[in-house]
């Protein structure tokens, strides 16, 4: 089943044609892997999906339910009630985690679930306590996010992230504010998500990554999607010219 | 002077300290939420409401404090007296009695309340824009309403990095409790001056000095204290 369906999606930035009509359906357990240029729209792009941007046109379906469709040709939004709905069936994990700096690490992830999904207290820090010993931060629970280090911080972002236990889970370069040291925690975490099946859409620069985790790869430039398919098409020796091109750059760094 | 009249005039003094204190606690309990009202409105994005917002807190800001007491306290007698005054609004003046201390000090309060909220809008206007747009997006993503953002995310936050420059604001207000006196509400500066003129010495009004320096210090402990406590985060 398919979980996302972008369709034509648009999004302007004044006269700036940010997003040109994108289009990629993601399958239930899949992880994709979005890579291309600065610039290229990637994060906008999810940010789209994830209402923090309005899109200019276009279609998008989240786990059957639409949550923007074209009318008469103008890009319509769903109701308050649907577009929440949506929200919480997807969980968004940022370059800079974002995570809440007045509230302790287990606070941090469960003000969502008990002030949003009212869930009771006790439950909520159950759960929490359990995603923080799976991240391998389970003696953290009290401290606050300025007492961690910057991988220990995205692990409690994606922790928070799967409290609400969300169908699709978007990263928007989750490694770029850390250390290269720290990057391989975070990678690992991803995986072993992937392993569980979740369903992930991945904006990465860490290309052996993509390569290893994704079913499926997209390289975006200027807007629009180059080419896409399974990682051993876009990293292999028949990929279109532009791919190889920006790979290429990639790994002359 | 002798022991026994700056003892009598301490005690006459700190008989006035509940007055002064009156108007200092009073404007808080006022000024602070209308400054938070004040500020949502300025960064609205209805531009004459924005527009008014600023205007408000141009005038506000760039007039004497002692003067907008004084229109506060004067503005109701004179409209009631002013043959050009249309009839529906002096009906409505009629009402108010400009006689007693009560209308003294409310008049007092009104202009000070509405000065400071202007200060107050300014700093908590700052703290609001200082927040990084990734928690509003972060706490978006999470499904809080946008209250729920406000109240539980951002206004904690605010709230500390608001601290220091409020403190400030509040010790000034300490001592401006002292413009009251030109309404002839009595609170410690006003006795004070009496003091002087019965005693014909200084006395009175280095008591009066002595008090306001306690209190801002007070303040100023109290402020560091909670800075303190709130160090736990950055
Ligand atoms: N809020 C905004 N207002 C105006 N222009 C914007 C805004 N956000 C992004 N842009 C522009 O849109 C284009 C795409 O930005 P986007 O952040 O989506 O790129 P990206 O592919 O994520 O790049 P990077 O790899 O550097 O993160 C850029 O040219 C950027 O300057
Ligand atoms: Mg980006």
């Amino acid at each position: 089943m398919a979980m996302l369906e972008v369709k034509n999606l648009c999004k302007r930035f004044g006269d700036l044609e940010v997003l040109k009509d994108i289009s990629f359906n993601v399958e239930q357990g899949n992880v994709i892997a979005i890579i291309g240029p600065s610039g290229s729209g990637k994060s906008t792009l999810l940010r789209c999906i994830n209402q923090l941007e309005r899109a200019d046109g276009g279609t998008v379906k989240v786990c059957g339910m639409d949550m923007l469709e074209q009318k008469d040709g103008k890009a319509v939004y769903a109701s308050a009630k649907t577009l929440q709905q949506i929200r919480l069936k997807i969980g968004l994990v940022f370059q800079n985690f974002n995570l809440f700096p007045h509230f302790t690490v287990l606070r941090n992830i469960t003000e969502a679930p008990v002030h949003v999904l009212k869930q009771n207290r006790a439950d909520a820090e159950k759960t929490a306590m359990q995603l923080l010993e799976k991240m391998g931060l389970g003696t953290k629970a009290n401290a606050y996010p300025c007492e961690l280090s910057g991988g220990q911080q995205q692990r409690v972002s994606i922790a928070r992230a799967l409290a609400l236990k969300p169908e699709i889970l978007f990263f928007d370069e989750p490694t770029s504010a850390l250390d290269p040291e720290l990057t391989g925690e975070i990678l690992k975490v991803i995986k072993s998500l992937a392993k569980e099946g979740m369903t992930m859409v991945i904006v990465t620069h860490e290309m052996a990554f993509a390569r290893d985790v994704a079913d499926h790869v997209i390289f975006m430039e200027k807007g629009l999607i180059v080419e896409e398919g399974a990682p051993s098409q876009l990293f292999g020796e028949n990929a279109t010219e532009r791919t190889k091109q920006f790979l290429q750059r990639f790994s002359e760094g | 002077m002798s022991f026994d009249e700056i003892g009598k005039v301490f005690l006459i003094l700190l008989k006035y300290l509940l007055p002064t204190l009156k108007v200092f606690g009073m404007t808080l309990l006022f000024s602070i939420p209308l400054g938070m009202i004040v500020a949502l409105l300025k960064m609205c994005k209805v531009k004459p409401v924005s527009w008014l917002m600023n205007i408000y807190i141009m005038i506000m800001r760039g007039t004497p404090l002692m003067l907008q007491v004084i229109i506060a306290y004067f503005a109701i007698p004179m409209l009631m007296q002013n043959a050009a005054t249309p009839a529906w609004l002096n009906s409505l003046l009629s009402g108010v009695d400009i006689k007693g201390d009560a209308y003294m000090f409310r008049s007092v309060l009104v202009a000070f309340s509405l000065n400071y909220a202007a200060y107050f809008a300014e700093i908590f206007r700052g703290g609001i824009e200082s927040i990084p747009k990734g928690q509003y997006e972060a706490s978006a993503c999470l499904g809080f309403s946008r209250t729920q953002t406000f109240f539980r995310i951002i206004l904690p936050q605010v709230f500390k990095r608001v601290l220091p420059a409020s403190t400030n604001e509040i010790i000034t207000l300490v001592k401006d409790t002292s413009l009251a006196n030109v309404v002839a509400y009595a609170e410690i500066t006003m006795k004070a001056k009496q003091q002087m003129q019965l005693y014909s010495s200084l006395t009175p009004l280095v008591l009066a000095g002595v008090m306001y320096f306690v209190l801002a210090m007070v303040l100023s402990l109290l402020s560091s204290f909670i800075e303190k406590k709130l160090s736990y985060y950055k």
